[in-house]
């Protein structure tokens, strides 16, 4: 039932309501505003042009790195979700109580560090004479070329994503009702099977909302692409950057920034509408 | 074990940890039969049932399934399909496909599937129902839903978890009468766990009242309704009264009379062979208890004070006291309490005929 919002109510959230004015809406506002702005001499000047748009939009190296970007988040979710998916199972209903309770714990330990720190701590580990070569190197193989490819910039991503992720998966698996299992396997439906039949649609909402965060935190993240991948391939973060440093091209960046907002919304309406399917009914 | 005889619990026992569910097992399920098995909370009644269905193990013991045992067979590799308290329907999947799902897990090709499942949606009448999700559906239809399941399969055994006791009185009769025609008229022998007495007895062909993880009593509704083997199952019924005391010779010389706290009262024991001076206890039942407002002759009575009245339908109970304190009770039809025109705190004898009384030794 709807109710409408009490006075009381909104006291609470006000400040929230403020917060998401000031810095959400009134910068995308200044950002669509932006990128009808033109660029003179290195000098921008409010205007209203649609030249930025056409420029961009008409770039082979932008539908290229929004190619890129979009397969590698795609893939990040994807391979993310299926590493996290074991784990997050094993947690939920091999553990006992207190076992979980020290998983859970030490899944939050990765968040005390920065992203940054961990992603230049992995430079350490891949770089030609990094750790993992020099101890492949004593049993005579190697050195492979790790550092600056794709490979590194997902397992950037990885480390941004695959705690969040186990951590969200693992909440909506422990909530599944068990008998619905145990009816399963009553009904002739083996381990591995029950998994994909019952385990998997029961937790389908939180499944799909993780695949979603990762989605959303890989798309953006530009730490792992330019750090780990070392700027090959071009993502639409490398672009933007690229494309503020030549030429003060900020209407031309902000373009890309609300390609990235727009893309990142459809996808996440997609993702919950089908998380949310015949639910709520 | 008979040739009729279709499950056997063998000195079966389980334990979780140091808690002991089921002490020891020793009974039979016949084929075609419905059993109840019946007992308050934590009796051990649901661990038997899915030790049967294979979701529990035995610490002890053999269970056999037309005489083979089945105690390593894992769940999904036994045709014992089970009806759950919560029904565990699945909420992902519509009503078509809940009751496809046993047949698509057994490799049945999908026109096949849909042909049986179509059958037992009709039979359950809720092929109107077949397209919608679960959560749409009333608790009665849930039900019918959660039967066409597991029996979809046809299996030889249905266990069924307390299946009604989510549903309110009205419904819950309604439903007793289909799963007791669907059990005759299908011939599937039918385990049925539940704490209710009125929803064992309408329907079972046998009870077992289990009790502490003991079995106290197998046998048909009737008998253990008229004859109680325990003190446990008289109190556990409730619907007779009962005294506690010792076996001793007549006083008239002949025959064979018990001695309570309220009074000595004859026994119709033509063929006694419990030794005198046991103590042991009779159970007389609540609508076999007669009132009257002087002491009757020739019959087992005992002085009680009324000290209430409820009514009931048709019938009323009323509530007495003895001299010592003990509470009893009489069933009577209006009819008849108006004639008796009875007010609460007057003294009144309690009486029944010797044949009416129940011994049980050794209490």
């Amino acid at each position: 039932m709807r109710r409408p919002i009490s006075l009381y109510g909104l006291t609470f959230s006000l400040p929230l309501l403020i917060w998401q004015v000031l810095f959400f809406v009134f910068p995308l506002v200044f950002l669509v505003a932006l990128s009808f702005w033109t660029v003179k001499n290195f000098v921008m000047r409010p205007d209203f042009d649609t030249v930025n748009w056409t420029t961009m939009y008409g770039r082979t190296v932008f539908w290229q790195a929004y190619g890129t970007t979009l397969a590698l988040a795609a893939a990040a979710s994807v391979l993310t979700s299926v590493l996290a998916f074991p784990a997050a199972y094993a947690v939920a209903f091999k553990l006992s109580d207190t076992s979980r309770r020290w998983a859970v714990f030490l899944m939050v330990i990765p968040f005390f560090t920065s992203y940054l720190v961990r992603v230049y701590s992995w430079q350490t580990f891949l770089s030609d004479n990094g750790i993992i070569n020099v101890i492949l190197s004593w049993i005579g193989l190697g050195p492979f070329v790790m550092l600056n490819t794709v490979g590194a910039t997902m397992i950037g991503y990885l480390t941004l994503s695959f705690p969040l992720v186990v951590l969200l998966q693992l909440f909506s698996l422990v909530f599944i009702d068990r008998t619905l299992i145990e009816a399963a396997h009553n009904m002739r439906c083996g381990r591995l099977r029950t998994v994909f039949e019952v385990v998997i649609p029961s937790a389908r909402t939180g499944l799909v909302i993780a695949a979603l965060f990762c989605f959303i935190l890989s798309f953006g993240d530009f730490v792992s692409p330019v750090y780990l991948g070392g700027g090959e391939p071009t993502t639409l973060s490398i672009l933007i950057t690229d494309t503020t440093k030549s030429g003060q091209q900020w209407p031309r960046a902000a373009v890309i920034a609300l390609t990235m907002i727009g893309t990142l919304m459809v996808v996440a309406f997609v993702a919950v509408k089908f998380a949310y399917k015949g639910k709520s009914k | 074990m008979s040739r009729d005889t279709l499950v056997s619990f063998e000195g079966v026992v389980k334990s979780f940890g140091n808690f002991v569910a089921v002490q020891r097992l020793d009974f039979e399920i016949k084929k075609g039969e419905f059993l109840a098995i019946m007992g308050s909370s934590g009796c051990g009644k649901t661990t038997t049932l899915r030790m049967l269905a294979g979701l529990e193990a035995p610490t002890e013991g053999v269970i056999r399934l037309s005489g083979k045992p089945i105690n390593d067979l894992p769940t999904w590799s036994r045709d014992t399909p089970m009806v759950w308290q919560s029904l565990a329907l699945f909420p992902f999947l519509n009503v078509r496909e809940n009751v496809e799902f046993a047949l698509k897990m057994r490799g049945v090709g999908k026109a096949e599937r849909r042909r049986r499942a179509e059958q037992w949606l009709d039979r359950m009448q809720i092929t109107e129902f077949a397209e919608r999700n679960i959560s749409q559906l009333s608790g009665g239809q849930r039900q019918r839903v959660a039967l066409a399941r597991s029996l979809v399969v046809e299996p030889e055994i249905l266990l069924l978890d307390e299946p009604l006791s989510a549903l309110d009185a009205a419904l819950k009769v309604r439903m007793q009468s289909v799963l007791k025609n669907l059990q005759r008229e299908t011939g599937i022998t039918f385990v049925y766990v539940t704490h209710s007495q009125s929803e064992a007895f309408s329907m079972a062909d046998r009870v077992v009242i289990m009790s502490r993880g003991n079995i106290e009593q197998i046998g048909t509704p009737q008998e253990i309704y008229r004859t109680p083997k325990t003190r446990f199952v008289a109190d556990f019924l409730g619907s007779s009264n009962v005294f506690t005391g010792t076996l001793q010779r007549g006083s008239a010389g002949s025959g064979i009379e018990i001695s309570t706290s309220v009074g000595r009262f004859d026994l119709d024991l033509p063929n006694n062979s419990n030794p005198l001076g046991q103590s042991a206890t009779l159970t007389v039942l609540d609508t076999k208890t007669q009132l009257s407002h002087t002491r009757p002759a020739g019959a087992n009575a005992v002085p009680v004070r009324m000290i209430g009245e409820e009514f009931v339908g048709a019938t009323a109970t009323i509530y007495l006291e003895t001299s010592d304190g003990q509470e009893m009770r009489v069933q009577k039809g209006h009819q008849e309490l108006a004639e008796l025109d009875l007010e609460i705190g007057q003294s009144l004898f309690a009486w029944w005929r010797k044949e009416d009384g129940h011994l049980i030794a050794s209490s």
